[in-house]
C-alpha cells in the first residue's frame, strides 16, 4: 500500500477509475462474448435442424416413392433459399442403408461423410464439426421417419466460415462499443480527478505560500464568491455595528461574557453565508474565509506587535524583561540603558536585584503573591541605583508575561526622582507656611523664657550694682531658673529647626508619639491662649512606624491647626462658651498604629467629606488659605503606606483617624 | 503703695517678678491666671496690678476690665508681648494706665513703677492734673497723672485759657508720669484738630517712650511736632 501513498491523488482517482472500468469491461466482454457466441451458434444449429426437419418432412414421400429428382429439387430449393445459401454449405440425404440418394454437392460426394455423423438411435438429431476440404462445416443429421421406421437421414452442412464471420462481426461490434465506453470513461475520469484535485492543489499552493508568510497571495478561488470581498461586510472595521464574527477577532473582548442575545449577526451573513456550488467550491470558500481571518489576525497581531515594540523601544520609561525565578534581566529597552547608565551588554544577564535595594526584592516577592490575582503590581517609590551607585527613585509596574517560552515579568520603572523632589518642595513650602502661621505663637512662646532670663539677669545686675543683701538661695534660684529657661528656649528652637528641615529621602523607624509631642510643644501653649486645649492620650510601647519625624509633625500640625480653626469657628458662629478641646490619641490596632485627632469644633458637613482631601479645596473663605493642608497631609500619610479617614458631625466635632502599618 | 499684684501664667516670670519687686521694696502677690488674680485683688486690694495680656482662660484684658469695675482708681499696667502695640492700645482704651513690653527691661519696669506711684500719689493728693504757664511766646500746658474721661472738663477749660492767652504756639508738656487712656487720646485729638483749625501750632514735649509709640500708632504724631523736653520745645521757635 505504501507504494500507492506516493502517487498523487489525481492519478489515484484516475487509475482507480480506469482499472475498475477495465475490469468491468473485460468481464462484460468475456461474459457477453460467451453468451452471444454460444447463443448464436446454438441458434444457427437450431436453424440447421429446422431446415433438416423441413426436408425430412417434405422429402419422406419422395423417398418412399423413390422420386429422387423431386427430392433433389427440394433440397436445392432449401439450400439456395435466399440468404440461406451462405449459411447452408450442403445438404444430402441418405436412405436407410446409408446410401446417398440425393445431395447438393457440385462435385462427387465425399464418401467419408456418408457414415461420419450417424444419429444414435433414440435421438432426433446430431451435430458434428467436419472439415470439408478447406472449409469446416457443422454437419447436422436428422433422421427421416415414417411411422416408427427410419427411412433415411438428412444431413445439412452449415458453413462454419459463415458462422465465424457472423461471430467475428458481432465480436468486433461489441469490442468497439466497449472501447468507446473505455475511452469516454478515461476522458471522464481524467476530468473528474482533475476537477477534484485542481482546487486542492491550488489550495495547497496557497497554503504553502501562507506558511512561507506570504499573506498577500492572490487567491483566484474567490470567483466562487462572485467577486464579493470581506471589506463589503457592513461590520468590517466598524465599531458601531458589532458583529460577533468580527468582534471576536478583537482579543480585548471576552466572548464568554456575552450572552447569546448580545451577539449580533446580519440576517443574511455575507461572510459566512454558504455560497452556491459543490463541495469543492464550498471548500474553497471556507478556505478563503480562513485565509481572510488569518490575514486579519495576522495584521492585527502585526499592528499590535509594532505598537508594543515601539512602546518598548521608544517608551519614555525603562522597561525590563526579568526572568521569574532568578530575576535575571533578559531584555531591556534603550531607555533603560540610558537611565541606568549600564551598557546593554552589561545590563542583560544582570540580576534585577542589583539595580535596587531590598525594596525591589520585596516588590518581586509580593509580585509572586499578588500577580495571580491582580495581573499587575504597582510599587511606588523604590530606590534604585544607576551605574556608579547613584541612587534615584522609581515607581515599578510589573506584570507577568511569557518570554521565549519562559515565565517572565515585564517591569517598567518610572523615574520619579523629580516628582519626589517636587513633592518635597511642596511639603517644604507648606511647612514654611505653617511656620509662618505659627510665628506669632512661637514668638510669644520664645518670649516667655527670654523674659524670665532678662528679669533674672537684671535682678542679679541690680543686686550687684546696689550691693543688695540677697540671700544665697535666691541667687541660686535665679541662676538655675535662668539655666532652665535657656534650655527651654533652645528646645523651642530645636523643635522649630527639626520641623523646618527638609526631610531625608529615606524614612526612619519612628515612635509616632514623638512628632505628636513635637507639635504639642510648638502649639500647645499658643492654642491654650485661644482657650483650645490639646489633650494627649498617647499609648506608650506601641510599635514604631517607618516615617519622617518632621513630615508627621507637618501632618499633626495641619490637623490640630484645622481643629483649632474649627473650634474657633464654632464659638464665633454659635452661641456657647469659647474654646474647646483637641484630643490626640495613639494606640495599636493589630498590625496598625493608629492616631486619632478629634476636636469639639464646628464639624464638616457630610457632603464635603470626600472633598476635604482634594487640593485647593478650602472652607476658610476669608483667609488666604490655599487649601493644600489636608491634601499634603493625605499625600504624606499615603507615602508611608498609611490611611486617613474623616468622621464628622456638623456642630459636634470632627475626628481624623490615621493608621500606619507597624514597622517590623 | 507697697502692695503689688502680678498676674502671669508663666511661673518663672512670677518668680523673677517676686524677687525683683521685693528688691524694690514691694509686697508682692502673684497669681497664675486671671481668676486667681481677681481673687487676690479682691482680698488684698493692691493699688498696683501688673497683668500679662495673653493668658489661657481669662486673659489680661478681661482681668483689666474686672479690676476697673471693682476699683477704677487701680493702676493697672499690662504686660504685652514683644512690640504688640495693638493689644497695648486695646488695653489703654479699657483704662489701663500703662503698658510694658516683654521681655521686661529693668529701667522700663522701674520707670513704669515710678510713674504709677507718682500717679497714685497725685490721685491721693488730689492735685491738679493740668496746669498752665506762659513761657516766652508759648503757652505751656503741663499734664500729669491720668488723662482720662474725667479730665475732659479740665482739659477743655485749660484749652480755652490757653487760647485766651493769645499765644500762637501751645506746648503740651507731659510729665513723665502722665498716662493717657483711650478716652484721653480722643480728647487730645479733638483738641489738636481744633488748634489746627485756629492756626495754632502745637508741640508735644516730654512724652514717655511708651506713649510716644502710642501717639505714632494712633496718628497724633502726624498732627503735631514731638520734642524730647520742654526746653527743646521752647528753643525751637
Amino acid at each position: 500500500m505504501k507504494r500507492f501513498a506516493d502517487i498523487s491523488l489525481k492519478n489515484k482517482i484516475f487509475f482507480a477509475n480506469l482499472v475498475v472500468i477495465l475490469i468491468i469491461s473485460a468481464a462484460i466482454a468475456f461474459l457477453a462474448r460467451w453468451i452471444l457466441v454460444s447463443t448464436l451458434i446454438t441458434e444457427l444449429e437450431l436453424r440447421g435442424i429446422a431446415i433438416a426437419r423441413t426436408i425430412a418432412e417434405r422429402g419422406s414421400g419422395y423417398i418412399l416413392d423413390k422420386n429422387y429428382p423431386e427430392l433433389l429439387s427440394l433440397i436445392f430449393d432449401e439450400a439456395k433459399l435466399k440468404e440461406r445459401q451462405h449459411l447452408v454449405s450442403y445438404i444430402f440425404i441418405t436412405d436407410q442403408d446409408d446410401k446417398v440418394i440425393s445431395h447438393t454437392f457440385t462435385r462427387p460426394f465425399p464418401e467419408e461423410f456418408r457414415e461420419a455423423n450417424l444419429v444414435p438411435p433414440g435421438q432426433d438429431s446430431s451435430v458434428r464439426l467436419y472439415m470439408l476440404g478447406e472449409h469446416a462445416a457443422y454437419d447436422i443429421a436428422t433422421p427421416i421417419t415414417q411411422g416408427i421406421y427410419r427411412i433415411g437421414m438428412v444431413h445439412v452442412g452449415l458453413s462454419k466460415d459463415h458462422i465465424d464471420s457472423l461471430v467475428s462481426k458481432l465480436r468486433s461490434a461489441f469490442l468497439g462499443y466497449i472501447s468507446g465506453i473505455i475511452v469516454i470513461i478515461f476522458v471522464l475520469s481524467h476530468w473528474l480527478s482533475k476537477y477534484i484535485t485542481m482546487p486542492i492543489s491550488k489550495l495547497m499552493r496557497v497554503a504553502d505560500e501562507l506558511s512561507r508568510g506570504n499573506f498577500d497571495v492572490q487567491l483566484d478561488l474567490h470567483q466562487v464568491r462572485g467577486g464579493w470581498e470581506p471589506h463589503e461586510c457592513p461590520a468590517f472595521a466598524r465599531d458601531d455595528l458589532p458583529c460577533w464574527h468580527f468582534d471576536r477577532i478583537d482579543p480585548s473582548m471576552n466572548p464568554s461574557e456575552n450572552t447569546e442575545d448580545e451577539l449580533r449577526t446580519c440576517r443574511k451573513c455575507e461572510f459566512y453565508g454558504k455560497q452556491k456550488g459543490d463541495e469543492v467550491a464550498q471548500l474553497a470558500d471556507s478556505f478563503y474565509n480562513m485565509i481572510w481571518s488569518i490575514r486579519s489576525y495576522r495584521s492585527r497581531l502585526h499592528e499590535s506587535e509594532e505598537k508594543y515594540r515601539s512602546l518598548f523601544y521608544s517608551g519614555p520609561d525603562p522597561i525590563f524583561v526579568v526572568e521569574c525565578s532568578s530575576f535575571e534581566i533578559l531584555d531591556a529597552n534603550p531607555r533603560a540603558v540610558e537611565v541606568y547608565g549600564y551598557p546593554k551588554g552589561e545590563l542583560l544577564g544582570k540580576s534585577f536585584l542589583e539595580l535596587g535595594s531590598e525594596n525591589t526584592a520585596a516588590c518581586l516577592v509580593s509580585f509572586d503573591e499578588q500577580a495571580g490575582t491582580q495581573g499587575s503590581v504597582f510599587y511606588p517609590k523604590v530606590m534604585h541605583y544607576r551605574n556608579g551607585n547613584k541612587p534615584f527613585f522609581v515607581s515599578l509596574h510589573a506584570c507577568p508575561i511569557s518570554y521565549r517560552g519562559r515565565p517572565a515579568i515585564i517591569i517598567s520603572s518610572t523615574d520619579i526622582t523629580e516628582m519626589i523632589e517636587k513633592d518635597a518642595q511642596l511639603i517644604q513650602t507648606s511647612k514654611m507656611k505653617s511656620l509662618g502661621e505659627m510665628s506669632a505663637g512661637i514668638a510669644h512662646e520664645l518670649n516667655q523664657p527670654l523674659n524670665a532670663i532678662k528679669m533674672g539677669s537684671d535682678f542679679l545686675a541690680m543686686a550687684a550694682e546696689k550691693d543688695l543683701d540677697v540671700p544665697h538661695e535666691q541667687i541660686h534660684e535665679v541662676v538655675s531658673e535662668i539655666s532652665i529657661q535657656v534650655d527651654r528656649a533652645a528646645e523651642i528652637i530645636n523643635t522649630l529647626r527639626s520641623f523646618g528641615r527638609k526631610a531625608e529621602l529615606v524614612a526612619d523607624r519612628l515612635d509616632i508619639n514623638r512628632p505628636i509631642r513635637g507639635v504639642f510643644s510648638m502649639v500647645g501653649k499658643q492654642f491654650e491662649l485661644e482657650n483650645v486645649r490639646i489633650r494627649l492620650e498617647l499609648s506608650e510601647n506601641i510599635p514604631h512606624i517607618l516615617a519622617h519625624d518632621n513630615r508627621l509633625q507637618q501632618v499633626f500640625f495641619n490637623l490640630v491647626a484645622n481643629a483649632r480653626d474649627a473650634i474657633n469657628e464654632k464659638s464665633e458662629t454659635r452661641e456657647g462658651a469659647p474654646g474647646g478641646t483637641i484630643t490626640i490619641r495613639s494606640y495599636q490596632d493589630g498590625s496598625q498604629v493608629v492616631v486619632e485627632v478629634y476636636d469639639t469644633g464646628i464639624g464638616i458637613p457630610e457632603s464635603l467629606h470626600d472633598k476635604i482631601f482634594e487640593p485647593f479645596f478650602s472652607t476658610k473663605e476669608t483667609s488666604h488659605d490655599m487649601g493644600l493642608g489636608l491634601a499634603i497631609t493625605y499625600g504624606i500619610v499615603q507615602d508611608y503606606g498609611g490611611d486617613i479617614h474623616v468622621e464628622s458631625r456638623e456642630g459636634e466635632g470632627t475626628k481624623f483617624k490615621l493608621s500606619f502599618p507597624a514597622a517590623d | 503703695m507697697n502692695k503689688v499684684l502680678v498676674i502671669d501664667d508663666e511661673k518663672p516670670t512670677l518668680v523673677m517678678f517676686r524677687l525683683t519687686l521685693n528688691a524694690y521694696g514691694y509686697t508682692v502677690f502673684t497669681a497664675e491666671n486671671g481668676k486667681e488674680g481677681l481673687e487676690v485683688f479682691e482680698r488684698e486690694r493692691p493699688p498696683l496690678v501688673l497683668t500679662d495680656v495673653k493668658m489661657p482662660g481669662m486673659d489680661g484684658i478681661e482681668v483689666l476690665k474686672r479690676i476697673k469695675e471693682i476699683d477704677p482708681r487701680t493702676e493697672v499696667v499690662v504686660i504685652t508681648g514683644h512690640g504688640d502695640m495693638d493689644l497695648a492700645i486695646k488695653a489703654l482704651n479699657l483704662d489701663a494706665t500703662d503698658f510694658i513690653n516683654k521681655p521686661i527691661q529693668r529701667h522700663l519696669l522701674e520707670q513704669a513703677l515710678r510713674r504709677a506711684e507718682e500717679r497714685w500719689q497725685l490721685a491721693l493728693d488730689d492735685k491738679d492734673e493740668i496746669t498752665l504757664e506762659a513761657i516766652r511766646d508759648s503757652a505751656v500746658m503741663h499734664l500729669q497723672g491720668n488723662l482720662a474721661t474725667q479730665s475732659e472738663p479740665r482739659l477743655q477749660e485749660a484749652y480755652e485759657q490757653v487760647v485766651a492767652m493769645g499765644k500762637q504756639r501751645i506746648v503740651l508738656h507731659f510729665n513723665k508720669n502722665a498716662s493717657i487712656n483711650g478716652a484721653g487720646i480722643a480728647l487730645l485729638t479733638q483738641l489738636l484738630l481744633d488748634a489746627q483749625k485756629q492756626g495754632i501750632d502745637v508741640v508735644i514735649a516730654g512724652l514717655s517712650e511708651n506713649f510716644r509709640k502710642v501717639f505714632d500708632i494712633v496718628g497724633i504724631s502726624r498732627l503735631v511736632e514731638l520734642r524730647e523736653s520742654l526746653e527743646e520745645a521752647l528753643e525751637d521757635v
